[in-house]
């Protein structure tokens, strides 16, 4: 059994399952079947095909890939905006033979013959555009139109001119180079389409042009009633994809100088082909300038070397047929699919062996034993406010509490019925802690640290941290802020919950249990927020030690709180002060006494205990029963401890029948008393203190008197 | 060699047996309040069964025996030597008491006690539940002959399948088994045609079996709570208590070996994922996501380890009605149900309650 556990524990220490979950969320995920295909294309026909990876083979194929690699992105720049352009065959004819005759006949310099060709073809592009964007003709219809059309010039041009072409041959350094040289072995055509690409890249994927024609391919209704000009980015996707393909003709001109009725014949079809094989939707709104020369790359490879391996004629284009099939079957499973599998996979418990807990018995004693001193709450603002996270006071009496509806709640002392929004942030706020200025500080889940002056200005803080060198997920924006403190000399300690998870699926991390939160810290010196700790188990309350040399924060799902040292010769260390906790510590704050409360938010039951030394199983509940019937932490009852900078736990409040405090998330001593508030609850309690001093304010333990 | 196989994907998919269902309440099992708004109510510590005799109702409560007419105050009869598990009443007023690890007694009318039932060779342990057919020959549902009364969980939770059926003849002093390898048998009543109906908790379902112990039918199955013992309704049909539900959690912990062994051998009983008579007692058991309180409620469809419901089927075991305790309610547990007089006795052994409910009031149809 042992040698079982110590397994099971290894396992789940050395191998990070959570990964496959968070490449699975990735966006860029989807290339990985289309780059399957690709190198298993590659291993075959570089396996059949003797000096397949030789340099001069190498050289060849980059030299074809730039032309084709530039139609494959006309091509998919079209499908992202839900459109087809079939005409990119003709048009790349067309550019071709305009290369030729304005450099051999008209003797144009390259210079200018090139810019020329671009925009003539852009032209027929912009023609394509302009009948399916704003004459809103069928898009298939229009470029098989624009195909026959441009072919028909094409050939009708090349009846005339093709004789004087071949005869005049031009001659220029430059135009030699791109046709035939490059740099340092890599052919220049290949580089222009790099540099294109990476063009391409940027603008789809970072600017506002890109995005917007992502939209209008995702829905084009959708797009339209945003307010986006969807005729006039249908148009401009058109155009550019009309000028790639004048490029892709200068290139093809460049390498072979003669223009024949047979350049660009069929190309459409492979283009087409190389775009859906690297996984752009046909639908539109799916796609990307990886994709396209992914499949580019495919494409060529394949019909290359289906012809170099000697087949007959008809089995290139059957062998790309098969494999576009296969490739769009499981393209259209994958898609159908991906968000299930993720769903599935995403949650991945680890193993968690929590040490035994403290007894919270009444028989055996001790400072859990089970009372009912919380029985005597008094009541504030019952049904009045919904979630209060977290409470907190000022000195001259008022009462803060966070809501779910993104409000910031103050009742009035001293009986504090009555209540007013003090400010209004949205979001879930949850800890508050005051500055020196009195300027209410407060984390607000699902959006970051914010900031309410004492003029009731709303403003951020941070919400963004600097992102770790190897997370999958994006950990720079902040998921979950919880709790904050605020050291003497400004800066701000706050934990974030977890960073795999939304504010509502905390249940969801309490499942995995593994070291997925951290704390933070912020600098209003330089401006500039920094992750301080990180692979804390849910890190929840934080709270300034009294001597302001270190902070204290309670790591809920792991059931101990932890010392953070901030200043002095220790500072940046980490040491522990309580452990084994029957229960999940929540919130932490000072008490008069120079100990501290500590809300415990739920308690252990030794059924989830077991479980979470069982990620397995924790696993499979996860995916085979609804969210409402798994096993949770019992979280329907809380108490409120008190225990010093030793470690020691002092004494202990309870609320036994949970009447009125079930999951107490947070306590504040002020002037005598103790107020309670619960993320759940629709109160806040508050209850005296014997033995508290009774003028004692958190206001003027962390800032002192007031001036 | 493809079953296992076979097997091995239901389990890795959660597919085919490995599937966590649980029929939902549904039709004439829709959720309500009746049992647990219902008025009356006699406090008893775990009253467990429930018999009419001459009018008046009697009961089990641990080792006691207490009779209450209608109206009337309860009164103790009688303290046994044992907890006692099954009663039973013959038509002319004999009962049976099964005490557990004693065996059965017979008080007659008179008041005479005969131990005969307490003979070597016949049951004495484990008795869930026992009727009549005639003055001399009693039927007794032994719920499992491999684990204790009060570890009916441990039961469930390895699942045993250990129960017996027998047939006692009061007169010649023999006892035969009737039927034997099944699943919790916690019930048993004789149907109009001398068949018997007995309820088997771990599969869930009420089985017709001959007089002999044959098995006929399966007149109901697939019930969402471990059925418990079922008694005739004056109108001809039968009374089925539910004396814990089925819910995804426990089937699913159900289905994981690993964790259940764990959990039996290193949990507290009271502290199990299984079903129980009664719930949120202690923090110490284990809480289910639905059942957070919000804004101070509980909601009543909360998932629960515990629940009270009663169902109404009739001759063709067909439900007709239901009587329910939901989460977060006191009447749970109901382990009998006796419909005299136009009035419907249950015993909330979960709740420690004796539930009245006026059928002439309209509070049951």
């Amino acid at each position: 059994m042992a040698s079982t556990h110590t397994f099971t524990k290894l396992r789940y220490r050395f191998i990070p399952d959570h990964v496959i979950g968070e490449l699975l969320s990735k966006k860029w995920i989807d290339n990985a079947i289309p780059f399957l295909v690709l190198l298993c294309v590659i291993a075959i026909f570089g396996s059949l095909i003797p000096n397949f990876f030789g340099g001069a083979n190498l050289a060849i194929s980059a030299r074809e890939l730039g032309e084709f690699g530039l139609v494959c992105m006309a091509m998919m720049v079209v499908i992202i905006v839900g459109g087809i352009d079939l005409s990119v065959g003709s048009n790349f004819a067309l550019g071709n033979f305009m290369t030729l005759a304005l450099l051999n006949l008209g003797g144009w310099p390259v210079g200018l013959a090139i810019p020329a060709v671009v925009l003539i073809c852009g032209g027929v592009g912009l023609l394509n555009g302009y009948l399916i964007g704003f004459l809103r003709l069928r898009a298939f219809l229009t470029t098989l139109v624009t195909l026959i059309i441009v072919r028909a010039i094409v050939d009708m041009l090349l009846l005339k001119y093709a004789q004087a072409m071949s005869v005049s041959f031009y001659q220029s350094d430059v135009w030699d180079m791109i046709g035939l040289g490059g740099v340092a072995e890599v052919p220049s055509s290949f580089i222009i389409l790099v540099i294109v690409a990476l063009i391409g890249h940027v603008l789809l994927t970072r600017s506002r042009p890109g995005w917007r024609m992502m939209a209008i391919g995702g829905s084009r209704r959708s797009a339209h009633n945003i307010g986006l000009s969807v005729r006039g980015m249908v148009c401009a996707a058109y155009t550019i994809s009309g000028m790639l393909c004048g490029l892709a003709g200068v290139l093809y001109a460049a390498r072979l100088s003669g223009a024949g009725t047979d350049t660009g014949m069929g190309l459409e079809i492979s283009a087409l082909t190389a775009a859906v094989l690297g996984g752009n939707s046909l639908g539109g709104g799916r796609g990307s300038v990886a994709k396209a020369l992914i499949g580019a790359v495919i494409v060529l490879v394949m019909t290359n070397g289906v012809l170099r391996i000697g087949l007959n004629s008809g089995s290139g284009p059957m062998v790309l047929g098969l494999t576009l099939l296969l490739a769009v079957f499981i393209d259209v499973r994958w898609l159908k699919n991906r968000d299930k599998l993720l769903s599935k996979v995403y949650v991945s418990p680890t193993y968690v062996e929590l040490p035994t807990p403290r007894s919270t018995s009444v028989e055996t004693g001790g400072a859990f034993a089970l009372n009912d001193r919380l029985g005597q709450v008094e009541i504030i603002g019952l049904g009045e406010v919904e979630s209060p996270e977290d409470v907190i006071l000022d000195d001259d009496d008022y009462l803060y509490c966070g809501t779910r509806h993104g409000d910031i709640v103050r009742f009035a002392p001293p009986d504090y019925t009555s209540w007013e929004v003090y400010a209004h942030i949205g979001g879930s706020p949850l800890g508050m802690a005051f500055d020196r200025a009195g300027d209410l500080h407060v984390c607000v889940g699902g959006m970051g640290l914010y900031k309410i002056d004492r003029a009731r200005n709303v403003g951020k803080v941070t919400d963004e941290t600097n992102r770790s060198a190897f997370s999958v997920v994006d950990d720079s924006r902040l998921r979950l802020a919880d709790d904050l403190d605020i050291a003497p000399d400004g800066r701000i300690y706050f934990s974030e919950a977890t960073i795999r998870y939304e504010m509502h699926d905390w249940p969801v991390d309490a499942l995995e249990s593994r070291g997925n939160g951290r704390i933070i810290c912020y600098d209003p010196k330089s401006g500039k927020t920094h992750t301080a700790l990180r692979n804390l188990i849910f890190p929840n309350g934080v709270c300034l030690a009294h001597d302001g040399q270190s902070v204290l924060f309670a790591e809920s799902w792991a059931c101990r709180v932890s010392r953070l040292w901030i200043a002095g010769p220790k500072a940046g260390q980490v040491e522990r002060v309580l452990d084994a906790l029957p229960g999940y510590p929540d919130n932490i704050n000072r008490a008069s006494d120079g100990s501290y409360w500590c809300a415990i938010m739920g308690m252990r039951s030794p059924a989830l205990d077991l479980a979470l030394r069982m990620p397995g199983f924790r696993r499979r509940m996860a995916r085979r029963i609804a969210p409402d019937q798994w096993l949770y932490p019992n979280l329907n009852i809380g108490c409120v401890i008190r225990f010093n900078d030793k470690g020691e736990v002092l004494e202990s409040l309870w609320d036994q029948g949970a009447k009125n405090h079930p999951m107490i998330t947070s306590m504040r001593e002020h002037r005598g008393y103790l107020y309670l508030g619960g993320i759940t609850n629709n109160r806040i309690g508050r209850i005296r203190l014997d033995k508290a001093d009774p003028n004692w304010s958190g206001m003027r333990s962390y800032w002192g008197q007031r001036a | 060699m493809s079953a296992l196989v076979g097997s091995w994907l239901e389990r890795f998919l959660g597919r085919g047996r490995a599937a966590v269902t649980v029929p939902p309440l549904d039709g004439a099992l829709k959720p309500n309040n009746r049992l647990e708004d219902a008025p009356r109510g006699l406090a008893s510590h775990a009253p467990d069964n429930l018999v009419a005799c001459g009018g008046a109702v009697l009961w089990s409560s641990g080792t006691r025996l207490f009779r209450a007419a209608a109206g009337a105050e309860p009164e103790p009869v009688a303290t046994l030597d044992g907890v006692i598990s099954a009663l039973a009443v013959s038509p002319r007023g004999q009962i049976a008491v099964a005490c557990d690890g004693k065996g059965i007694s017979i008080l007659a009318r008179d008041g005479t006690v005969t131990d005969t039932g307490r003979s070597s060779g016949w049951p004495s342990a484990c008795i869930t539940a026992m009727t009549f057919v005639d003055e001399a020959s009693l039927v007794v549902c032994v719920g499992s002959v491999q684990t204790a009364l009060d570890a009916w969980q441990r039961d469930l939770m390895e699942h045993r399948r250990a129960g017996e059926l027998w047939k006692l003849d009061l007169a010649a002093r023999t006892a035969k088994r009737l039927a034997a390898g099944l699943g919790y048998p916690n019930g048993v009543v004789v149907a109009a045609d001398q068949s018997l109906i007995v309820s088997e908790a771990w599969d869930v379902r009420l089985v017709r079996r001959a007089p002999d112990g044959r098995e006929l039918a399966i007149v109901l199955d697939d019930l969402p709570g471990y059925p418990g013992r079922i008694a005739a309704s004056a109108r001809g049909g039968y009374w089925l208590t539910v004396f814990a539900p089925r819910s995804p959690l426990i089937e699913f912990v159900l289905r994981e070996d690993d964790y259940r062994r764990a959990m039996l051998a290193e949990v507290p009983p009271a502290y199990w994922i299984a079903p129980a008579l009664r719930s949120g007692v202690s923090f110490h058991e284990p809480m289910q996501g639905g059942a957070l309180k919000q804004m101070g409620i509980l909601k009543p469809w909360a998932p629960t380890l515990s629940y009270g419901l009663v169902i109404a089927l009739d001759t063709n075991f067909v439900p007709l009605q239901s009587l329910h305790s939901r989460a977060g309610g006191k009447r749970h547990g109901i382990t009998s149900a006796v419909d005299i007089d136009g009035r419907l006795w249950l015993t909330a052994k979960g709740g420690d309650e004796i539930v009245a409910i006026d059928r002439a009031a309209g509070e049951v149809r």
